[in-house]
């Protein structure tokens, strides 16, 4: 079965599990020192430093609502075109290759996340889902010159 | 009526002589009155004369009459008993019956106390010896000849024994010429001539200079000597230098006798000599700061172990980062290389956790053994209370004094020995006491054995409370 994908990053929220697609993900870097914006909405944890870039940092935990005891210390960076920004996690996200990964059937963890949800992974052990994280970038980032015009591109072509 | 004498007092007045003084004066106005109605030389010697004999009678019917003798008797037992009693007690003929045995009794008692049998009299007594034969052999003479006071002294057997070591046989030259015995004797001889019979004699040694086997060591055996001083000579040397360390023993040993009253205990103790208590801190204050050194190392151990722990994850995330784009490049020289960056981030990782593991294990431990420790320590000191106080007391300077007399008899055997003479007690006291008398056939060791075994079982502590420690610490099997 195809999945389109060559992989997945995966990493454990509280009682979900969450994957991003390797084609999505920049990179995992270190958060333990975010620097703080002045007047941001409270989701946005800060920014940090990605190969030379500044890409805001998002608690995804904050965003869904979801209680997580564990210290946030990584920022799984994601991107899209020239848009960046970064999911903070409580773990390094463990990488799975596409062959040990199948489509599992569509299974919303929460009926809140269901306008988020996009799909479900699964191996042999667990089931990971897979968010359409740039809407939650959408919502909170204003969108960019650039970035609009590349929606533009996207929805015309 | 007041102021007016009554016929008692009256009779008890003409009953009593009238005193001397109002005699003389009542007759020194009677002859003054007659010498005045008749005047004359002759007269006034007559009225002195009369005077005089007036006075003389007076004096005679004044005096008080001698008592029973009983008060005399009591101020002359005063006197022997201040004076200090006699060794041949000889009771004054006046002394009778029940007067006799007090005079006796109090003879006694005041000899006792005047020649007093206590340690610190015998020792300076015998310091006093000791130092009068010093004095002799430098001036190369015989301190049996020379001082009679010396023949009756713990001394006289080492002294003798040198004499005869001295005189003998075959030295060729004249051991005893001429030598003043006493104040009244001379004894003429020479060094093949027998010693008189009433010569002093070593108790159980040789008893005359015939018997002695020559020593080496000694100027006669040398053949060197030629009188009594060169007779004496490497030997009284030897005996000298001897004598002089044991007097230097003997004031040590008065000074910590008369000393030991009036200091404490802990003015007197030897530094390294502790108690079982000090011992037991001086252990736990060991072990607490080896403990503290440790945890101290502890720390930095965790702080490095914290800067292990973020290099792993920084080699965590660089392996994740190049697998991504390994993945995401479909490239299998990347996917190998990252491959083994992960097996060496991994590396890393189980090194770290190892190391945090066991800093916390023994960080654990080392909180664990303080505790013990300390827990340990205040019931050690608790079991030596106890043990101690069973233990009859001894004091300390009496202990010292002790230890101090056994090395002094030692050295006197040892010196003893070094001249070939045989076992000689120097201070009976010491050694007649019954149930520790030394034996001499177990040789020079078991009069110190003896002393030791005599302490109190708390001496014996601190050996038990340092096992007692050591069966505390970490690993140490406790059953056992």
């Amino acid at each position: 079965m195809n999945l389109g994908t060559r992989g997945a990053l995966t990493f454990r929220l509280g009682d979900y599990n969450f994957a991003v697609r390797v084609e999505e993900a920049g990179g995992v870097l270190d958060a333990d020192r975010l620097a703080q914006l002045p007047g941001v909405t409270e989701p946005i944890a800060g920014v940090a430093a990605f190969r030379g870039e500044m890409v805001p940092v998002v608690d995804l935990a904050q965003y869904l609502g979801i209680e997580s005891d564990a210290p946030h210390r990584y920022a799984l960076v994601l991107y899209r075109g020239a848009d960046r920004f970064a999911l903070l996690v409580p773990e390094i996200p463990r990488l799975i290759p596409g062959r040990d990964l199948r489509e599992a059937p569509p299974e919303a963890p929460d009926p809140e996340l269901s306008d988020l949800f996009e799909s479900t992974l699964e191996t042999d052990q667990d089931h990971y889902h897979c968010l359409n994280y740039w809407q939650i970038f959408e919502s909170i980032i204003p969108q960019t010159a650039s970035a609009a015009r590349d929606a533009r591109a996207r929805r015309t072509g | 009526m007041k102021g007016l004498r009554t016929e008692d007092d009256i009779e008890q007045g003409g009953s009593s002589p009238p005193p001397a003084v109002l005699v003389t004066l009542l007759a020194v106005v009677l002859a003054g009155v007659i010498a005045v109605f008749a005047s004359g030389v002759m007269v006034w010697v007559g009225v002195g004369a009369l005077a005089l004999g007036a006075a003389y009678f007076a004096s005679r019917n004044a005096t008080p009459k001698k008592g029973s003798g009983d008060v005399a008797k009591a101020r002359r037992l005063l006197l022997l008993l201040d004076r200090g009693g006699v060794a041949d007690c000889k009771v004054p003929a006046d002394f009778t019956n029940e007067w006799a045995t007090v005079y006796e009794r109090v003879n006694k008692a005041s000899l006792d106390m005047r020649t007093g049998s206590s340690a610190l009299v015998e020792l300076e007594k015998l310091r006093k010896q000791i130092e009068l034969a010093v004095s002799i052999l430098d001036k190369d003479k015989d301190p049996l000849l020379e001082a009679r006071e010396l023949r009756s002294s713990p001394l006289e057997p080492l002294l003798s024994y040198t004499q005869d070591s001295a005189a003998t046989p075959g030295s060729g030259g004249q051991v005893v010429s001429k030598l003043t015995l006493g104040e009244e004797e001379e004894l003429i001889g020479s060094g093949s001539d027998k010693l008189p019979d009433d010569w002093p004699k070593p108790a159980g040694g040789p008893s005359s200079s015939q018997d002695a086997p020559a020593r080496p060591g000694t100027r006669g055996a040398m053949g060197s000597g030629s009188g009594v001083g060169a007779g004496i000579g490497s030997g009284g040397a030897e005996m000298e230098s001897g004598l002089r360390e044991l007097m230097r023993e003997i004031e040590a040993l008065r000074t910590t006798l008369a000393g030991g009253a009036s200091e404490s205990p802990r003015q007197n103790e030897d530094p390294a000599i502790r108690t079982p208590a000090q011992l037991v801190d001086a252990v736990v204050l060991t072990a607490a700061d080896g403990i503290e050194d440790l945890a101290a190392g502890l720390m930095r151990a965790n702080e490095l172990a914290s800067v292990a722990e973020r290099v792993t994850n920084r080699a965590t995330l660089l392996a994740l980062n190049a697998a991504l784009e390994a993945t995401r490049s479909g490239s299998e020289a990347f996917a190998a290389i990252a491959e083994e960056t992960r097996r060496l981030a991994e590396f890393a990782r189980e090194a770290t956790d190892t190391i945090s593991r066991l800093s916390s294990e023994i960080e654990y431990k080392v909180g664990e053994t303080i505790t013990a420790i300390h827990a340990t320590s205040e019931d050690a000191k608790n079991s030596l209370a106890e043990l101690s106080g069973t233990a009859v007391p001894v004091p300390h300077a009496a202990r010292s004094a002790r230890v101090q007399v056994v090395r002094l008899l030692e050295r006197c055997r040892e010196l003893l020995s070094s001249l070939g003479a045989p076992q000689m007690p120097l201070m009976p006291g010491l050694e007649a006491r019954p149930g520790s008398a030394t034996k001499p056939s177990k040789g020079a060791n078991s009069t110190q054995d003896n002393v030791e075994n005599d302490s109190p079982p708390a001496d014996k502590l601190p050996l038990e409370g340092i096992l007692l420690i050591e069966g505390l610490k970490p690993g140490a099997n406790l059953e056992s």
